[in-house]
């Protein structure tokens, strides 16, 4: 399953292994930050893919690999979200004097979002502790539970705004920031998933008892998936504060972390290209689908609206087929190298 | 003498009313290749359960190379020298040969600290939650490590994909190694189980009818293979197993279980002999009918 | 001490109706293994096709005895034939598949019951909220001093309806042959099979039976409420499951129990402290349960087959 990577990754040298993807990454993803710099519009969708693609890559960790069953995903990003904006605004006013505004700026909101994220991971840990030691069903409602009671304590919470929302957050986070952080997330669920620690997650999913015989700390490694999940949700959460002018317990309910669930599904429970493909474009699509009844109906905003509304019904009804026909979702468990070679064959041969 | 790895002390277990063990007693030391049988139901799975902490003895005492593991999670017992097979096979389907056996192996890696943590508490020297945050700490550090790819933690994944790699060449599954363990054939399948039990380091294995289904053939191989892994691994083994030809024909000692309880134990000879043990085979019918006990014994 | 007896009848009332949701939760789990998640929205329904009953009767048949009989009927053989519909299509085919699958599934029902709902083209009553009508004339059927607690009709009514309710149940489920064959399925529906029990047709009687008590509660709801709309089902429906959880999944009185006991304790926190607090109690009150007692008040702990 990984032996491409290993092939690849034996040409670079042992030291600096862990660091290479990143010298690559960094100078194409400031290529493209100067590309769209004068496109606010696309930079924004943009950021909210970005966003999207690290939530349902961390929850895949947990639902895909680990097996277990997550709902409450929106819950950790409204932690990070909360905690990384509430810093930021604090500290509006404060800068690094040694340094140009602008990378005093960037600092600050990695720190904003490093908190955030290690919030989020706290409570990761807090719920996971507990629940994780219970049958799979129970994680489902306590995970529910939480991310209610996250928006139950917001909404009483004059820190936080109530249910009016947190605004005036400093708006930081560029193109590059959002997409460093998706790589960074990607790189993390690709190596977890390739280790031996990867492998005993899957062994978990696979068979738990089984697992837990064969020497694995099977409660550890799922609080481990699971506070790790929850601090990339977190850190989601907290850059998503950073380019959205308002916050409000409206962004993190129930049905944002079901919207998760789905990507994770669709896109193959264990696969995280599965998940990257499936958040892309299950975000763009009701966005183009908008946009193409605006331009259709020559500008009519209720016809659009319409379009809204009928969206979640069909993502209900999109759901129970997709469990009907292709449980499985799009990649199954594998990567999308592993798939498509397989498909092409096929195809070549004509079958 | 040596050392005793496995000291089961007089350890019963109740559901609820149901007694599905009484009293059981039995030592393995390093070397032995002992058998537990009994017609179906009588509890020997369930022995093996209870020696590996699936379950918590109601009674008696489980010991591990000189250490009591009653209500120790499986983990934990299996780190201490314990592994076991299953009576259904439970492989990690969706998952390559190598990597069923490379699960294990990590699991093995992690043995090292977890035995000094065991040895450290002995001597008073760390509380229980020190212990614990202890573990925790080195498990999360465990894991920035594999983050970042550190020289060190490579270096961990190469011998632990090599010594995989060996364990499946030992049981004759190398050129398996990459492919899904659902596909595997079924004797195959088997021998993964044992290859990933071994894995883990143990110092007593517990095969649990590791040879049903095979056919002659493939069970006297078996066999045979069980017998030189007991030498080069230096283990103790217990076996259950239906086949009485077999386990008669391999084990040095035999404990006979019927409805939770002992009935009966001793060499080959002995237990084929025993009244008590045919009766709980075969029923009062056979023997009145065969008044005779020769020497074809249970079948 | 008023105070106190009203937050009591308060809780009672509330308890019960969380009670006939829950049960249908537990039924569920006990045969299927399955957390039906769309059983809130099922409910939900139920109260829509109250309305839609009481629409059709007019103002003063709806108020009548027969009228309001007829009402609850109604809703009941409406949702019964919906929880038979779900289970046939959507469950049922997945029955041999990993649990997770079928979690997915009710999901996907709840999310299309609840936000088809709030459509509104054709038969689809749209997202706002409708006065449900007053089928059961609000009065005060019991001051204690001078209007320090009041026990309405309707909670009489609504704890009377649901223990009704509750008794049929306990009766068909413990006295019956049918009883006997779910809670034989619940044990282990593989065995019940071999045993020439229809598996098939008990566990679709199960999801209608559950369905129309959903259904009552609805109706008990709306009336306790006053109003209805798309996502009346969604908290009830978690709050329910949670009830079931805290006695004990699966078993029939526990749900009962847990119930009453979240009711209780819902209107007590909310009474005592803020009324925004009121969704966090039952999630805050199940983790408790979880940390403590994960099986439940009466549940047992079960062991999976090694």
């Amino acid at each position: 399953m990984d032996s491409a990577a290993v092939r690849v990754s034996s040409a670079i040298p042992t030291g600096l292994r862990g660091l290479a993807p990143f010298l690559i990454a960094i100078p194409i993803l400031a290529a493209l930050q100067l590309a769209v710099n004068e496109m606010p519009f696309l930079v924004y969708i943009a950021s909210i893919v970005g966003v999207n693609i690290i939530l349902a890559v961390s929850l895949n960790i947990v639902n895909g690999m680990t097996g277990q069953f997550s709902i409450g995903h929106a819950g950790f990003m409204a932690v990070g979200a909360y905690i990384a904006g509430k810093f930021s605004l604090q500290l509006r006013d404060v800068a690094i004097s040694a340094l140009p505004i602008a990378l005093s700026d960037q600092i600050l909101l990695v720190a904003a979002l490093l908190i955030g994220g290690s919030c989020a991971a706290l409570c990761g840990f807090i719920v996971g502790l507990p629940s994780l030691r219970l049958k799979g069903d129970y994680l489902a409602i306590v995970t529910l539970g939480f991310g209610e009671i996250i928006r139950v304590i917001v909404q009483n919470t004059e820190a936080f705004g109530r249910a009016l929302g947190l605004s005036g957050i400093p708006q930081r986070a560029s193109f590059f920031m959002v997409y460093f952080w998706v790589f960074l997330t990607i790189v993390v669920a690709r190596r977890i998933a390739a280790s031996t620690h990867g492998r005993s997650l899957w062994a978990i999913r696979e068979d738990e008892v089984a697992a837990e015989s064969m020497g694995v700390n099977t409660t550890g490694y799922k609080v481990r998936s699971f506070v790790i999940s929850a601090f990339f949700a977190g850190v989601a959460g907290g850059l998503f504060a950073h380019f959205v002018p308002i916050i409000n317990p409206g962004s993190f309910t129930f049905v944002k972390s079901i919207e998760l669930v789905v990507m994770v599904v669709a896109g193959g429970l264990g696969s995280t290209t599965g998940s990257i493909l499936a958040a892309i474009v299950l975000t763009l699509l009701p966005e183009a689908m908008r946009s193409a009844f605006i331009a259709l109906s020559g500008g009519q905003a209720s016809l659009a609206q319409k379009v809204d509304q009928i969206r979640m019904p069909i993502y209900g009804i999109l759901l129970v087929l997709l469990m009907l026909l292709r449980p499985q979702g799009l990649f199954g468990n594998r990567e999308i190298w592993d798939v498509l070679p397989r498909w092409f064959a096929r195809r070549r041969k004509g079958t | 003498m040596k050392e005793v790895l496995l000291k089961v002390d007089d350890v019963s277990i109740n559901f609820g009313g149901l007694k599905a063990l009484s009293h059981f007693n039995l030592e393995i030391r390093q070397g032995d290749l002992k058998g537990l049988i009994g017609p179906n139901g009588a509890g020997k799975t369930t022995a093996f359960n209870v020696l590996t902490g699936v379950y918590a003895p109601s009674a008696g005492n489980v010991s591990v190379c000189g250490q009591r593991v009653n209500g120790w999670m499986p983990h934990e017992i299996n780190h201490l020298g314990l592994a076991r097979t299953f009576q259904n096979i439970r492989l990690f389907r969706a998952l390559s040969a190598l990597d069923n056996v490379r699960v294990a192996c990590r699991a093995a890696s992690a043995h090292v600290d977890n035995r000094r943590l065991i040895q450290l508490r002995k001597q008073g020297l760390l509380g229980s939650a020190a212990a614990g945050l202890l573990e925790a700490g080195t498990n999360y550090l465990d894991w920035w490590r594999a983050l970042l790819l550190t020289p060190g933690f490579l270096r961990n994944e190469q011998e632990i994909r090599d010594r995989a790699g060996e364990l499946l060449g030992v049981m004759g599954l190398s050129p398996r190694a990459t492919e899904e363990a659902r596909h595997l054939p079924y004797g195959e399948q088997r021998r993964l189980e044992i290859a990933r039990a071994l894995g883990t380091r143990p110092r007593v294995l517990l095969l649990d009818e590791p040879a049903a289904g095979m056919n002659t053939r493939e069970k006297a191989d078996l066999m045979t293979l069980i017998g030189e892994l007991r030498d080069q691994f230096s283990l103790g083994i217990l076996l259950i197993e239906h086949d009485m030809k077999l386990v008669m024909g391999i084990c040095e000692e035999i404990t006979v279980l019927d409805h939770g309880e002992t009935i009966a134990v001793g060499s080959p000879e002995q237990v084929r002999e025993n009244r008590k043990v045919i009766e709980a085979y075969l029923g009062d019918s056979y023997l009145e009918a065969h008044a005779a006990v020769g020497s074809g014994g249970a079948q | 001490m008023a105070d106190l007896l009203q937050h009591l009848i308060n809780g009672l009332a509330t308890g019960t109706i969380y009670a006939l949701v829950a049960l249908g939760y537990t039924m569920v789990y006990g045969v299927l293994k399955l957390i039906n998640f769309a059983h809130g929205d099922v409910m939900m329904v139920g109260a829509y096709l109250g309305y839609a009953a009481a629409q059709k009767l007019g103002r003063t048949a709806q108020s009548s005895f027969l009228g309001v009989l007829l009402i609850f009927l109604a809703a009941m053989a409406g949702c019964a034939l919906l929880g038979l519909a779900i289970e046939r299509f959507a469950y049922r085919p997945l029955r041999a598949k990993p649990r997770l699958t079928s979690l997915i599934t009710a999901i996907g029902i709840s999310f299309t019951l609840e936000y088809g709902f709030q459509l509104d083209f054709g038969p689809l009553p749209g997202a706002a909220p409708r006065a449900f009508p007053e089928i059961i004339k609000a009065t005060e059927w019991f001051v204690i001093g001078d209007g320090d607690v009041v026990i309405w009709n309707w909670q009489v009514i609504s704890l009377l309806v649901a223990v009704a309710l509750m008794l049929t149940l306990q009766y068909l489920v413990f006295r019956t042959r049918f009883g006997k064959a779910m809670r034989a399925v619940s044990f282990d529906h593989r065995i019940a099979a071999l045993m020439g029990i229809p598996i098939d047709r008990v566990i679709a009687i199960t999801f209608m039976l559950g369905s129309a008590l959903a259904a009552g509660a609805g109706i008990l709801y709306a009336i306790k409420d006053t109003a209805i709309h798309p996502l009346m089902g969604l908290y009830v429906g978690l709050k329910a499951f949670v009830a079931a959880v805290i006695g004990g999944i699966g078993h029939v009185p526990g749900a009962v129990a847990g119930a009453l006991l979240l009711g209780l304790v819902e209107e007590f926190v909310v009474g005592y402290t803020a009324s925004s607090w009121r969704d966090a109690v039952a999630f805050g009150f199940l983790i408790i349960v979880l940390l403590v007692r994960p099986e439940g008040l009466f549940g047992r702990v079960s062991a999976e087959k090694v």
